[in-house]
Parts: structure tokens; C-alpha cells; sequence
């Protein structure tokens, strides 16, 4: 997927980006720095310049990243990646109608992420804040590394995430929810079998079912309590034993 | 007809497995697809031993055999996949009771046929849990099968004890189960468990005849005769444990309650009254069918569209009957327990419909296609994860009752991918005759088949007992066998097993 994305950037040798070689990692950033990302000016990046003095290197490396707002990540690869990511954005950006023609079904979802968002500036405290301001972003961000949410380029989808969690784990309702008794019912013992010989495949679609049983769930309750409702108005329940009458 | 000899007939014939046969093509003239049947050993016995029968010089008069009337279903016109029979199938009027069939809805040729459905409309099982322990139950048997018969009137002829005018029925009859739930009678749960949520959306009183709605006002509510039942059972075996907890089963002992009844003589006027009307449209629209008793109608037909409709309605008075006695039976076990039916959990488990035509969506040759399936005598068993079972059921599969006969026992299965793929979702509903009602009345006495279900310990009250015979054990196969077979095929997956320790019965 590394390699796709770098050559759709137009990198010389997506092929031969080896991972394990610091130095190789070290020339891709400022590959992508230069030609893509351009988040310095030209004299800014000296130091990311320094391929042959990895120490002063590494300090301009760690500072670009803080600069970029980057996510903590650990690994080189998830590094790599997002900042791939995020030079394919910029560079989408520059000039999205130049990729309508490509693919529509493609374009077509981005258009609804945009007007998705747009909806969501609006109903945000009646627009009194701007969900696309630099402090707003970070304080969305803070929360989601405070309750582990991952991280996902759109922070409006991450501050779903978060909504979600406050709202079943912290918020006043969540503490009041008495807790679910009964039996567990073990998570592989279901009579449904998605793929026996392939759990890479099995696992996280077991989890997606499970939250579309729970959402279900919720749904029908709602439904049974609205017909009880109903009920409370309309139910009279008559018998009339003189009616009855045992055949031969 | 055609008529061979027996050894010829075998030659059309296939065992494809243990416990599947092919009827191919040529068996029967027309037949658009290949005819299959499900059975074990035993039950092998029993098929091939009917069809030698009528191979007999001079055999005439009664039903065809089983494999016959597969087969003669097999050629009626939009038939798709395979003509399946089920294994506890006998015969019946047209179709053979245990035989399922699906039409292409978009072949403007397919049809639609009262003998697939049934005279019984929508008749079906529903059953019922508790918190209650055999321990329990059993010293209280006699007052409770007492209490059960008082509250739900049973036999030919009987008339329920819930108020209704002609308007409630005609309410009744396009709204279902909703009905009852607006009347009070049933919980809104027990709507969610129930086979089209209890209501099948298509239904139009208008186009029910007036003597059909006059036959069915008094008999909401009541049972009914024949092997129609309800019981007090006991569970006696879990074969899955995950999937019986889901169901509320935690152990051995729980004491549950089984309703087995349909829509009484509404549903057997809206089936007669359909036949009239279809024989007419098949001489109007060249309809050839191999039997006359396969009276059909193209499902895009005033008649087809017509007969969909009123049957629509007769499987809403099922349902409205069976919910009726839901309720009943909850007053009896809450009188005798002196309590509520909420404090003893009487939850409905399930409810399905063993006698019905339904427009489903089916993949056939790797297709996803829109087809009217006809049911008779047999379960929808839909597998794990498909739109419409409960959401409680999704991990494991659809519930299905089948009934046992009287004094046997009675099982809970649930549905399989194979089963999806193999029958369209469906299974076995009950034991299945082995002998007619006339040959077991000739052949049982009443009095020794009531001292039978006393030695067993089993409480039964039942209003014709000069009639107790039709539904002896001997009279049918072994139930048992009907629900092995079904496991070791695929097609459904043994969950419970539950006896009898009370019963009452028309």
C-alpha cells in the first residue's frame, strides 16, 4: 500500500524504500518534505537536510514532526505512512477537480464527507464554534489521546469517537446503568462461522457483528418500548368464560 | 399418471448421500426440476414401501405417495432450484405435507397453489418458557392441565372466551399479532420473537368471503381438534448450551409450554373457497398441472394476487388465535402459582408457521432472486445473521419447533447456512404421519392409547377421547428420527430436547 502511495506521489523508487535502513527513511522524509509537503520554507529545512550527519538530522526530524502534528506514533512504517497520507492530501488538495473525472464513485464520497462537515459546523453549539480552528482540533485531539481513541485524519469522525465513549463510559447516564447480569455469551461459541481457516478475517468481523447486534438491540427496545407505551392507552384485556365452549 | 412397475420406477431414483435421495427427471411428465427427499434408514423404509404399494396392480384411491406428489410438484411452471421433500413428508391434498417448493416471482408464468400452503393455514408452534422446575410443575400437574383446559377451549366445534364482534375480527385480521398488542393480550416481546413479527402486511379482509369470517369469529381463542395441542414440557436434553441461553434454556428440568394450533376453520373456508376460484383460472390461462389436487393460480393473477391476500389474512387470525392463548395460558400459570406471568418469566421463545407461502429473497445459481415459497408441513429455518430473525437469535440461528406427537417428545433446532443454501432455509415441522386417520382408528383402541400416556406419567385432558387414536405415537413416524435426520444433513442443528408432562387436545 507504502509503495502505491508513494508512487502516485511520483517518488523515484517507491521499490526500494527499505524500512530497516534509518538513512533510506531519513532521504524519503525529505524527499517528501521537498517535493510534496513543503510545510518549511527552502532555508527551514537545513537541518532534515543533514543526510550525512544523522544526529543534527534526527533533531530537525523530531521538531518537523511537532511542527507537523504529527500523532505520537512509535514505529517508522506508521510514521512514513501518515506523513504519505498526508503529502497524497495536500497534494489532492491543491486542485481536487483535476481528479474528478477519475473516479467518480471516489469523488462522490468525498463530496459527502465535505457536505457532512459543513452540517456539522453548523449544528455545534449553533456555529458559535469553528470546528475547524487550530485550538478546537488540538483540544479534540488531547481528548482522544486521553480516552485512547485512535487516531483518524478527520478529527470530526475522532470526536464521534470520543462522544460515543463519554457518553457509554464517563457521562452521568453511564453510572447509573445498572450493570448487565446473566451469562456472557463467549464471543466465538455463535452458531455463525465467517472464515474457520482465516482469523485475520474472522476476529474483526465477529466485533463488527457483534456492534451491529448491539445497535439492533437498541433499536428493538426502543420499538418495545414505544408499543408499551401505546399500550398503557389502549390495552383492555376481556375474557368471558360464559363464551367458552368444549367441542365433542 | 404414469404407471411402472416398482423395479422401473427405482431406476429414477438416486441415494446421493445417507440421508438424501434425487428423484430425477421423467419420473413424473414435466417436471421442470429434479425432485430431492431427506430421510435416515428408517424412514427410507417408509417412503419406498408407499410407493411399491401403489405400484400394486389395482391400487387405487387415497393420496399419491409422497415421492409422486414431489414430483408432480416439481413440474408445476416457475418452480426454481429443486421440488424438496422434508423428512417426516407424507401425503396430503396436492402437495405432500412436508414438501416445500419456490417460485420465480419474476416469471410471469409461476403460480401459486392453495395445496402448497394447506388447509391449515399458518398453522404453527409456539412456545413459551418459565422459570418453573419439574419439581414444580409435577405435583401440580392435574390442576394445571385442568386449568389449562378450562381456560382454552379445545375440541371440534369449541368456541373461545375472548369477546369479539365482527368488527374486532375484521381489525384482527389485517393487523395480526398488533391487534393483540393494542387489545393487551400479548407483551410487546413476544411480537419481536414471532415469525413476521406476527403480522404479514399484505393481508386484505375484503377479499375473505363472508362464511370464512362468520366461521372464524367464535373460534378465536381456541385450539382446535386434530393434532393440534398445547403442552406442559419439561426439558430433557440440551444439545447446545450457548444457543439454548440465548433462548432462556439454562437447564435440564425448566418447564416450558408448547402451543401447536393454526387458523382454525377460517383458514380451511379461505383454502376451499381459493380452490373454486383457481380451477377456473387454469382453464382460462391453459394451467397444466399432473394432478388435479394442484390447483394453481398464476401468482400475478387476480386469483393468485387474491388467494396471497385472504391467506394473508388467515395466517393473521393464526397468529391473533395462538397470541389469544399465549394469554390464557399465562392467567392459568399465574392463578395456579399465585403470582404474575412476568415473575415467571413466560416469555415466548418463538413462534413459527409450518403452513405458508412467503415472498422471500433467495441467491439460486449464484443469483440473488425474488421467489414466492411455498411451506407445507415444513419450518423456515434461516441461518445465523440473516435480516429477518430476532436480533436475539442472530448468533444462533433461527429457533424451529417441531412438535412431537402426543406423549413423545419435541425438539428446538435452529436454522444452518446449508439449510440456506440447500433447501431454501427450511426444515422438518413434526413427526409426519405413518398411518392415515381412518387406518390408525381401525387399528388402536382409544382406551389402551390413554392408559399408555398414564403409565408415562403424563397428565392429558382432551375432549374427544374416541379420537385420541388418529394422534397415537404409533400413528406417526418417530420424531426423532424426523430431527436426526435433519441434524446429520445440515440442514437445521439440534439445540433442546423437551417431554411431555401434560397435555390437552381437541
Amino acid at each position: 500500500m507504502l509503495k502505491q502511495k508513494l508512487e502516485a506521489l511520483g517518488h523515484p523508487t517507491p521499490c526500494d524504500v527499505a524500512l530497516s535502513n534509518r538513512k533510506e527513511f531519513a532521504s524519503t522524509v525529505l524527499w517528501l518534505e521537498d517535493q510534496k509537503i513543503r510545510f518549511y520554507t527552502i532555508d527551514d529545512r537545513e537541518k532534515l537536510r543533514n543526510l550525512d550527519n544523522m544526529l543534527v538530522w534526527e533533531e530537525g526530524y523530531k521538531q518537523y514532526c511537532i511542527d507537523l502534528n504529527m500523532p505520537p506514533y512509535e514505529t517508522q512504517l506508521e510514521q512514513l505512512t501518515w506523513m504519505v497520507g498526508h503529502a497524497i492530501r495536500l497534494e489532492f488538495l491543491d486542485d481536487p477537480a483535476q481528479y474528478e473525472s477519475i473516479n467518480s464513485q471516489a469523488t462522490g464520497q468525498i463530496k459527502n464527507n465535505g457536505s457532512l462537515s459543513q452540517q456539522k459546523t453548523q449544528t455545534l453549539f449553533n456555529g458559535k464554534i469553528n470546528v475547524n480552528d487550530k485550538e478546537f482540533i488540538d483540544g479534540v485531539r488531547l481528548l482522544a489521546t486521553k480516552l485512547k481513541v485512535p487516531y483518524h485524519p478527520n478529527h470530526l469522525l475522532q470526536l464521534e469517537a470520543v462522544a460515543r465513549i463519554v457518553h457509554e463510559r464517563v457521562g452521568p447516564t453511564a453510572s447509573q446503568k445498572t450493570a448487565v447480569t446473566g451469562t456472557p455469551f463467549p464471543f466465538d461459541k455463535g452458531n455463525d462461522v465467517v472464515s474457520a481457516n482465516d482469523p485475520a478475517l474472522d476476529y474483526p468481523m465477529r466485533i463488527l457483528r457483534l456492534l451491529q447486534i448491539q445497535s439492533l438491540r437498541q433499536l428493538q427496545t426502543k420499538i418495545n418500548e414505544t408499543i408499551v407505551a401505546v399500550q398503557n392507552l389502549t390495552a383492555n384485556p376481556k375474557t368471558d368464560t360464559k363464551l367458552g365452549k368444549v367441542g365433542r | 399418471m404414469v404407471v411402472r412397475p416398482y423395479v422401473e420406477e427405482l431406476k429414477y431414483l438416486e441415494k446421493i448421500n445417507d440421508n438424501c435421495w434425487r428423484i430425477k427427471k421423467g419420473f413424473q411428465p414435466n417436471m421442470n426440476v429434479d425432485g430431492v427427499f431427506y430421510v435416515n434408514s428408517r424412514l427410507e423404509r417408509l417412503m419406498l414401501e408407499e410407493l411399491k404399494n401403489s405400484c400394486r396392480p389395482g391400487a387405487v384411491g387415497g393420496f399419491l405417495p409422497g415421492v409422486k406428489q414431489i414430483a408432480n410438484v416439481a413440474a408445476l411452471p416457475g418452480i426454481v432450484g429443486r421440488s424438496i421433500g422434508l423428512p417426516d413428508i407424507h401425503s396430503g391434498y396436492g402437495f405432500a405435507i412436508g414438501n416445500m417448493a419456490a417460485f420465480d416471482m419474476d416469471d410471469p408464468l409461476s403460480v401459486v397453489s392453495p395445496g402448497g400452503v394447506g388447509f391449515d393455514i399458518n398453522c404453527g408452534v409456539r412456545l413459551l418458557r418459565t422459570n418453573l422446575f419439574e419439581k414444580d410443575v409435577q405435583p401440580l400437574k392435574e390442576q394445571l392441565a385442568q386449568s389449562l383446559f378450562d381456560h382454552i377451549p379445545v375440541g371440534v366445534g369449541s368456541k373461545g372466551i375472548i369477546p369479539m364482534n365482527a368488527r374486532d375480527l375484521e381489525e384482527a385480521l389485517e393487523m395480526g399479532m398488533d391487534w393483540s398488542l393494542r387489545e393487551g393480550y400479548v407483551w410487546a416481546e413476544d411480537k419481536e420473537h414471532c415469525e413476521e413479527y406476527g403480522r404479514m402486511l399484505n393481508a386484505d379482509p375484503a377479499k375473505v368471503s363472508m362464511r370464512a369470517k362468520k366461521r372464524g369469529l367464535p373460534q378465536l381463542g381456541t385450539l382446535g381438534a386434530g393434532n393440534h395441542y398445547a403442552e406442559i414440557q419439561v426439558v430433557d436434553e440440551i444439545y447446545d448450551k450457548w444457543s439454548a441461553s440465548k433462548m432462556g434454556i439454562e437447564e435440564k428440568g425448566q418447564v416450558v409450554v408448547m402451543i401447536h394450533s393454526g387458523s382454525r376453520g377460517f383458514g380451511h373456508q379461505v383454502a376451499t373457497d381459493a380452490l373454486v376460484e383457481m380451477e377456473k383460472a387454469m382453464k382460462r390461462d391453459k394451467i397444466e398441472t399432473n394432478d388435479r389436487q394442484l390447483a394453481c393460480a398464476r401468482i400475478n393473477s387476480t386469483e393468485g394476487q387474491d388467494y396471497l391476500k385472504a391467506m394473508a389474512a388467515a395466517a393473521n387470525f393464526a397468529w391473533v388465535n395462538r397470541s389469544s392463548m399465549t394469554f390464557l395460558t399465562r392467567q392459568a400459570f399465574a392463578k395456579m402459582f399465585n403470582t404474575t406471568p412476568d415473575d415467571l418469566d413466560m416469555h415466548v421463545i418463538y413462534d413459527v408457521s409450518h403452513n405458508i407461502a412467503k415472498v422471500e429473497n433467495h441467491i439460486v445459481d449464484g443469483k440473488e432472486r425474488k421467489l414466492l415459497v411455498h411451506r407445507k408441513g415444513s419450518t423456515r429455518a434461516f441461518p445465523p445473521h440473516h435480516p429477518l430473525i430476532p436480533v436475539d437469535y442472530q448468533l444462533t440461528g433461527q429457533p424451529v419447533l417441531v412438535g412431537g406427537t402426543m406423549g413423545t417428545c419435541s425438539y428446538v433446532l435452529t436454522g444452518t447456512e446449508r439449510g440456506m443454501q440447500e433447501t431454501f432455509g427450511s426444515t422438518c415441522h413434526g413427526a409426519g404421519r405413518a398411518l392415515s386417520r381412518a387406518k390408525s382408528r381401525r387399528n388402536l383402541d382409544y382406551k389402551e392409547v390413554l392408559e399408555k400416556l398414564d403409565q408415562m406419567g403424563i397428565a392429558i385432558r382432551v375432549a374427544s377421547p374416541k379420537l385420541v387414536m388418529e394422534e397415537a405415537p404409533e400413528a406417526y413416524k418417530d420424531v426423532t428420527d424426523v430431527v436426526d435426520t435433519c441434524h446429520a444433513a445440515g440442514i437445521s442443528k439440534k439445540c433442546i430436547k423437551m417431554r411431555p408432562i401434560a397435555v390437552i387436545k381437541g
